[in-house]
């Protein structure tokens, strides 16, 4: 039996290597993670940065240094020209023993509030000592932007590992080929288990490299398998029911865009959306994965937790699997 | 190796039989040609001992396994070749068969082994979408061979093929009958039928014939002729005359006493006479 599912998934994969879509997404977390870690900002960049005078006084300078990463100049105008550069920086320059804050006029709002808030403290002599906030730091460095993207993108390779599926399945019947495995040896789950296992390996692959490249190789592997696992098996169903419903690759790879709605509207609403709307999402697999994802991501799920939500997404795609397994079955029939 | 009991089968699940009540045995050994027109129910027959379609009603053992219960070891004793060619277009010839061979319990042949055998030895390495169609069909024919069955499964084994290569595949299934290979062949070639089969089965509109053997039914319903050419009035006449009748064996005599004979020639009854004089219905 295993020799058989491995022959049929290693055919898979010979195959799909020598497909350009195919190849496509088996190359597409790989590009997502170096597209990340292009676009979205990192922890440094994230930091509110301030430009001043290496000849203002050292307190003064030092005070900035507790609230934001400080970069000094010998001259007015080189800090000038560092506050003209492409990233958001804001200069603070004295003037008539008082300082101005220099900006470019494209910078975020809350950065320039975030300043100006800054000077106004410093010149009532206020610092967080006089506060009663306690600060409480968990060390993290990855920004939050970046952890939402890893997230979707680790949906995402789930979705087109359905997606992979589907492409093998409609070669299957463009060239009429279960008709021959039909009267092969094989039983028809080692077929669907071989079909599967491109749909699984290769996401799993896949988002470890991702997870490696942005950073987030100390997350517990186990957890994020865990729910990749589970949230897979809905794309695999979708890619059987949809590689069976196609004759055409381009086809088939379009319909499997359906589960992008679902994903999508899950981080929407898991994101922007009031506790009360947040039932209207219960019954999306994705919604708990992201939820889950996001959990294993900033280290604040236990496991208990990360279980749970397993067993929803699980216990969702079993009566998806309930109310699709009769079309697979006889659509597999050839 | 083969038993089928009252085998009925409807697509449509009512009394609209593809397959009406039809019964027959094939020995251990045996070329069975399993002849009829197109719909006449020869696929699906054939589909229901391949295990491809499920067996409604009736009982069929194949190779010992009951169909109604099919277990995947049947498939390990059994070869299929498809009327239609598929293999995986992606793939070259000598990969469809690695992949193929991998599916089987039992010992397989060697690809190149096979590849040679129908003459696509040069070509194992160049991917099955680019064969001609001819080509893909012997691949499909090679690759049911690759688990040594015992019992072979030939649907249409020689259609589009050129006569040269259709010679080669029909020396290929007498080889493996003369090794004890039984086989099953669905055609709607008469010629074919009569040249390979020990015994051919007449199904039409679901029903099972007649099932004999080449030689008796040519005995049994057909004529001897004989055709012969011959000058009259400076032109060239031509006559085809039975044995049996004593008409025209009196104009056979006559045309010998008085005419100059150019070409004679006896003629017997062919599977497709046979086959229009008992259906009353053209091999279309």
């Amino acid at each position: 039996m295993v020799k058989k599912i491995t022959a049929i998934f290693l055919r898979d994969m010979k195959v799909s290597l020598r497909d350009f879509i195919a190849l496509y997404i088996i190359a597409f977390p790989l590009i997502f993670a170096v597209v990340i870690n292009l676009f979205v900002p990192g922890i440094n960049e994230a930091t509110v940065s301030i430009a001043m005078l290496s000849g203002d006084d050292s307190a003064h300078i030092d005070y900035y240094r507790d609230y934001a990463q400080v970069e000094v100049f010998e001259t007015p105008g080189e800090v000038t020209r560092r506050v003209a550069q492409r990233d958001n920086l804001v200069g603070i320059l004295p003037e008539n023993n008082d300082y101005y804050i220099l900006v470019q006029g494209n910078e975020p709002e809350g950065l320039v509030d975030y300043v100006k808030t800054l000077r106004a403290y410093e010149y009532f002599g206020v610092s967080s000592a006089d506060t009663s906030v306690e600060f409480v730091d968990f060390g993290r460095t990855i920004p939050p932007m970046k952890k939402l993207f890893v997230n979707v993108a680790i949906m995402l390779g789930s979705v087109l590992g359905g997606m992979l599926i589907a492409l093998n399945i409609v070669e299957e019947k463009v060239d009429n080929t279960i008709s021959a495995i039909n009267v092969s040896p094989v039983s028809r789950i080692g077929f669907i288990i071989g079909k599967s296992i491109i749909g699984i390996l290769v996401p799993v692959v896949g988002i470890v490299i991702m997870l490696i490249v942005t950073g987030f190789a100390d997350v517990n592997l186990i957890q994020i398998l865990m729910m990749l696992l589970a949230s897979s098996i809905i794309s695999i169903l979708v890619g059987f029911i949809e590689g069976i419903n196609n004759d055409d690759v381009i086809n088939a790879a379009g319909n499997i865009k359906i589960l992008f709605l679902p994903l999508m509207g899950s981080v929407a609403a898991a994101e922007m959306l009031a506790d009360k709307w947040q039932k209207f999402f219960y019954w999306i697999p994705f919604y708990w994965t992201y939820k889950a994802n996001d959990m294993i991501l900033s280290k604040s799920g236990t496991w208990g937790e990360i279980l749970i939500y397993t067993a929803i997404v699980i216990a969702i795609s079993a009566l998806v699997f309930a109310a699709l397994a009769p079309k697979i079955r006889k659509g597999l029939e050839g | 190796m083969i038993s089928v009991k009252n085998l009925y089968h409807s697509y449509t699940k009512d009394e609209k039989f593809a397959v009406d009540d039809v019964s027959f045995e094939i020995a251990k050994g045996e070329i069975f040609g399993f002849l009829g027109p197109s719909g006449a129910g020869k696929s699906t027959t054939q589909g229901i001992l391949t295990g491809l379609l499920p067996l409604q009603r009736g009982e069929v053992r194949v190779a010992g396994y009951d169909v109604k219960h099919i277990k995947r070891a049947m498939f390990n004793e059994i070869g299929m070749s498809f009327e239609q060619s598929n293999v995986y277009s992606k793939l070259t010839g000598k990969e469809n068969l690695e992949f193929y061979r991998r599916l089987f319990d039992v010992k397989t042949r060697e690809p190149r082994e096979l590849l040679d055998l129908v003459g696509l030895g040069g070509k194992g390495d160049i991917k099955a979408g680019e064969y001609s169609k001819g080509m893909k069909h012997r691949l499909t024919f090679a690759r049911s061979m690759i688990n040594h069955p015992t019992l072979w499964f030939l649907d249409e084994p020689t259609t589009g093929l050129d006569p040269a290569i259709a010679a080669q595949i029909k020396n290929i299934i007498k080889e493996q009958n003369r090794k004890g290979v039984t086989v099953f062949l669905t055609t709607h070639n008469m010629f074919i039928a009569d040249e390979l089969c020990d015994r051919v089965g007449f199904i039409v509109d679901g029903k099972l014939l007649l099932v004999d053997s080449p030689k008796n039914l040519k005995l049994q319903y057909g004529e001897k002729f004989v055709e012969v050419e011959y000058l009259k009035e400076g032109g060239l006449a031509k006559e085809s005359l039975s044995f049996v009748g004593k008409e025209d064996i009196a104009r056979l005599k006559t045309i010998l006493d008085h005419y100059e004979i150019q070409t004679m020639h006896t003629k017997e009854a062919t599977l497709e006479e046979i086959f229009i004089k008992v259906t009353g219905r053209e091999l279309v």
